[in-house]
C-alpha cells in the first residue's frame, strides 16, 4: 500500500505584526498531529507567503495576523493564490478578529478563522475534514 | 543567624513525622486518599532562614519586601481616582497624527484626563517603515498612530501646549528599534518650542533585546541595536537627565511563551547587558541607573509561586547591582517600576470573558501581597481587540478601590514576609533564576544567547508546553478547557465603547497619511535632506560615535522614519530572524 500523503501545511505572518506564539504553538503542534508544517517567520507579504505557498506545495496556509491588518492582508493571499492559478489550497484565519469580520472574510475566501483558545486538536480536526486536495 | 532554634527545628520534625503518621493518616484513610491533596509547611522547611539577609526592610536591600519603604497606592493619592484613568492617555494612539491629536483632546475636554500621552505607534513607525512603502500596507494607523516626520510629531503634540506644554508633561513612547528617531524628534520638537532638554520628563521603551525573544519588532542585528541602546544612553545621561533611558521588559517575555521563572531570568540577563553598555561607554553606574526603569512583569494565576517569583526577582536584581556591578547607591540596586508579581494579561480569556473580573482580583490581591498596591488589574473585555470599554475600565477600577478601601489591602507591605511556604518558594525561584543568569552568562550574555536563538527556541518550547498542558487538561482554564458543559452559563456582556474611534477615519487613515507624507517630501528641502542623511551614514560607519546629533539633524530637515532606518539598514544590516521551529 502506497504511503499516505502527509497534508502540507504553511503557517505565515503576514504584514508586520510580531506576534506569533500563536503561529509558533501551532506549528508544531500540527507537526505532532502528523502534518508537515512549515513556518514563514515574522513579516511577509502576501506576494512571498504565496511564492513560499506554490513553491512547498502546501495544501494549506495558515495566516495569523493581531494587529488589525487581517481585512487587507488575509483577502490579498487568497487574490494572489487566485491569480497564479492556485484554486485549491485552503487559506485559513487566526489571531485577533473580530467577530464581525469573520463574514467579510469568509466572502473573501477564508476557510475558516479560528480565534483565541481555540485547540490544536480542532484545528487539525478542520483541516483533515475540509482539505481540498486529497 | 537564623530565627529559628536548631532544637526547636528537630521537635518540628521529630511532631510532622508523628503528625504524619498518625492525624494525616486517619484522616486521608477515612477519605480514601492515599496522598493529601494539599501540603503545609513548617519552620523546618526554612531551617537556617535569616530576616535580615533574605527579607529586609521595605526599600532596603536585598529588596524581597518592596522597592520602596512605604506604598503610596495611586488611588488614595488622587482622591480615588486612578492614575492610570486621569492621565491623558492610557496606551494609545491611532490613525494619523491629527486623528491622535483630536483623540488626546477630546480626553481631556470629556474625562478630565490630564498629563503627557504614552503613544502606541503603529506598526510601520515601530519596524522603521514609512506609510508609503510597501512593507506598510494594511498595517497604516493600525495598533497606534502613525509617523513618518517631526511634522507628523508635532501635529500629535498640538494637544499638548501651555499648562500641558513638554516640560510640564511626561511623555511614554512605545518605540524600540527605531528609538532614537523618536527622541530626536522629541528633542527637536522641545528645541523648537524653546525648551530645554534637561527639562523633558518621560520613558521610551528602548528594550530591543526583548523585542528579539518576544514582541519582534526588531531591526538591525543585535550588535548595532545595542549600539542605538548605548547612544541613548550616553546622551540622555548627558543632555536629557530626566528622561528614563529604558524600560526592560519582562511583559511581553511571558506574553510570547516564556514560564514565570524564564521570564525573570532572561529579562534579568536582558538588563545587565544593557548595565554593561552603560559601564563600558565610560559612565558611573550610579549615574546612569537613575534612568533605567523596568516595565516588569506578567503574572499567571498560580498565585503563592507568582508572588514568590516577585520577591525573588527583586532580590536577585539587587545581588547583581550591588555586588555584580558595585554600584553604591542604593537607588541602583532596585528593580525600579518592578514592584508586584504583575499583570495577567495572557491568563486572559476571549471566552466568558467577565471571568476576567475575577482573575484580575486574584492577581490584585497577589500585587499587595507582593510589594505592591492593590491593582484593578487590565479591564475584563482586553482579549475582545482594541479599545477598552466604559464598564470594563469601571470594573476594574472599583476592584482596585475594593481591594484597597473594604479589604484594606494596602495597609501593609509583604505581608507574607516569614511565611514557612512562600519563603521556601522565594528561595526555590531566587535558585532557579540565577540558574537562567548563569547559563546567558556562560554563553556570552544576553546577546550572544539571541544571536545563538537560545532565548527565542526556550521561549517557543515554553509556550509549547503551555499549551498542550492546556489541551491535555492538565492545566485548568475556567470556561476553556474545563466547566464548559451546556449546564454553564454563558454570561453576556454589554460594551460601550468608550471613545468613538471614528469608523470612517479609520478607514481613511492611510489614504490621508499617504497624502501629508507625500506633500512634506514635496515642500522640504531635498538637498539638506540628502546632505543629513549622508552625514548620518558616515558616521554610522564609526561605532564610537553617537547617533543622536546626526539623527536629529535628519529630522529637522524631515527626513523620514524610514529614510534614516534605510541609512542604518545600508551601515548595521537587517536582523533575519532566527527561525525556532526548524
Amino acid at each position: 500500500m502506497a504511503k499516505e500523503r502527509r497534508i502540507r501545511v504553511l503557517i505565515a505572518k503576514p504584514g508586520l505584526d510580531g506576534h506569533d506564539r500563536g503561529a509558533r504553538v501551532l506549528t508544531l503542534g500540527l507537526r505532532d498531529e502528523g502534518m508537515e508544517v512549515i513556518y514563514t517567520g515574522l513579516r511577509q507579504t502576501p506576494e512571498k507567503i504565496v511564492q513560499a505557498a506554490i513553491q512547498e506545495d502546501v495544501d494549506v496556509v495558515g495566516l495569523s495576523c493581531l494587529s488589525g491588518a487581517h481585512r487587507y492582508l488575509f483577502p490579498e493571499v487568497v487574490e494572489q493564490l487566485k491569480s497564479k492559478g492556485v484554486e485549491d489550497v485552503m487559506v485559513l484565519g487566526g489571531g485577533i478578529i473580530p467577530k464581525e469580520d469573520v463574514p467579510f472574510l469568509k466572502e473573501k475566501g477564508v476557510s475558516s478563522v479560528f480565534g483565541p483558545g481555540t485547540s490544536i486538536k480542532e484545528i487539525a480536526n478542520y483541516i483533515r475534514e475540509n482539505v481540498k486536495r486529497k | 543567624m537564623g530565627v529559628f532554634d536548631k532544637d526547636r527545628i528537630e521537635e518540628i520534625e521529630r511532631k510532622r513525622r508523628e503528625w504524619e503518621e498518625g492525624t494525616l493518616k486517619r484522616s486521608l484513610e477515612r477519605l480514601g486518599l492515599k496522598q493529601s491533596p494539599v501540603r503545609f509547611y513548617t519552620p523546618a522547611d526554612l531551617r537556617d532562614f535569616d530576616f535580615l539577609e533574605k527579607v529586609g526592610f521595605p526599600g532596603e536591600y536585598p529588596f524581597t519586601a518592596a522597592e520602596y519603604p512605604s506604598l503610596v497606592p495611586e488611588l488614595r493619592i488622587r482622591g480615588g481616582v486612578s492614575s492610570l484613568l486621569v492621565r491623558a492617555s492610557s496606551y494609545s494612539g491611532y490613525g494619523t497624527a491629527e486623528d491622535t491629536r483630536d483623540y488626546y483632546n477630546y480626553m481631556r475636554s470629556a474625562y478630565g484626563r490630564r498629563g503627557g500621552p504614552n503613544i502606541a505607534f503603529d506598526l510601520p513607525t515601530q519596524c522603521g517603515y514609512d506609510s508609503d512603502s510597501p512593507m506598510a500596507r494594511g498595517e497604516v494607523g493600525k495598533v497606534g498612530v502613525a509617523i513618518d516626520t517631526l511634522q507628523d510629531f508635532e501635529l500629535l503634540y498640538e494637544a499638548f501646549v501651555g499648562d500641558n506644554d513638554l516640560d510640564k508633561i511626561a511623555s511614554n513612547f512605545t518605540i524600540n528599534a527605531p528609538c532614537n528617531v523618536i527622541l530626536a524628534m522629541y528633542f527637536a520638537l522641545a528645541e523648537k518650542r524653546g525648551i530645554p532638554l534637561d527639562r523633558l520628563r518621560g520613558t521610551p521603551q528602548n528594550d530591543i533585546l526583548k523585542e528579539f525573544a518576544a514582541r519582534g519588532t526588531y531591526i538591525f542585528p543585535p550588535k548595532p541595536s545595542m549600539r542605538m541602546a548605548r547612544d541613548t544612553i550616553t546622551y540622555c545621561t548627558q543632555h536629557a537627565p530626566n528622561l528614563n533611558t529604558i524600560s526592560i521588559c519582562g511583559y511581553h517575555v511571558r506574553e510570547a511563551g516564556a514560564t514565570p521563572i524564564q521570564m525573570v531570568g532572561f529579562t534579568l540577563s536582558n538588563a545587565i547587558a544593557y548595565v554593561q553598555l552603560g559601564i563600558d561607554a565610560g559612565l558611573d553606574v550610579d549615574t546612569f541607573m537613575r534612568r533605567f526603569t523596568f516595565l516588569a512583569w506578567s503574572t499567571g494565576m498560580d498565585f503563592f509561586k507568582e508572588i514568590a517569583r516577585a520577591r525573588a526577582g527583586r532580590r536577585v536584581w539587587a545581588k547583581i547591582m550591588r555586588e555584580r556591578f558595585e554600584a553604591k547607591n542604593p537607588r541602583s540596586w532596585m528593580l525600579r517600576g518592578g514592584g508586584g508579581m504583575g499583570v495577567p494579561t495572557h491568563t486572559l480569556t476571549a471566552q466568558r470573558p467577565l471571568n476576567n473580573v475575577a482573575r484580575c482580583v486574584v492577581t490584585g490581591i497577589g500585587n499587595a501581597m507582593s510589594g505592591a498596591p492593590p491593582f484593578g488589574g487590565i479591564p475584563y473585555d482586553e482579549p475582545m481587540g482594541l479599545g477598552h470599554s466604559l464598564e470594563a475600565q469601571q470594573l476594574s477600577l472599583d476592584a482596585g478601590r475594593i481591594m484597597q478601601f473594604e479589604a484594606k489591602l494596602a495597609d501593609v507591605i509583604d505581608p507574607l514576609a516569614g511565611s514557612y511556604y512562600v519563603e521556601s518558594l522565594t528561595d526555590e525561584a531566587e535558585e532557579q533564576i540565577w540558574g537562567i543568569i548563569h547559563k546567558i552568562d556562560a554563553m556570552g550574555g544576553a546577546v550572544a544567547a539571541i544571536e545563538k536563538g537560545y532565548v527565542q527556541r526556550e521561549i517557543a518550547r515554553s509556550a509549547y508546553q503551555y499549551q498542550k498542558e492546556v489541551e491535555a487538561g492538565e492545566r485548568v482554564i475556567v470556561g476553556v478547557n474545563r466547566f464548559i458543559g451546556e449546564q454553564e452559563l454563558e454570561v453576556l456582556t454589554t460594551r460601550l465603547v468608550e471613545h468613538p474611534y471614528d469608523p470612517r477615519k479609520r478607514a481613511e487613515a492611510e489614504e490621508k497619511q499617504l497624502r501629508s507624507l507625500a506633500q512634506v517630501k514635496r515642500e522640504r528641502d531635498d538637498g539638506q535632506v540628502q546632505a543629513t542623511l549622508r552625514r548620518l551614514k558616515e558616521e554610522a560607519k564609526d561605532e564610537g560615535v553617537n547617533l543622536i546629533p546626526p539623527i536629529m539633524e535628519a529630522v529637522k530637515a524631515y527626513a523620514t522614519v524610514g529614510e534614516i532606518c534605510d541609512v542604518l539598514r545600508g551601515v548595521f544590516g537587517e536582523y533575519e530572524a532566527y527561525n525556532v521551529t526548524a
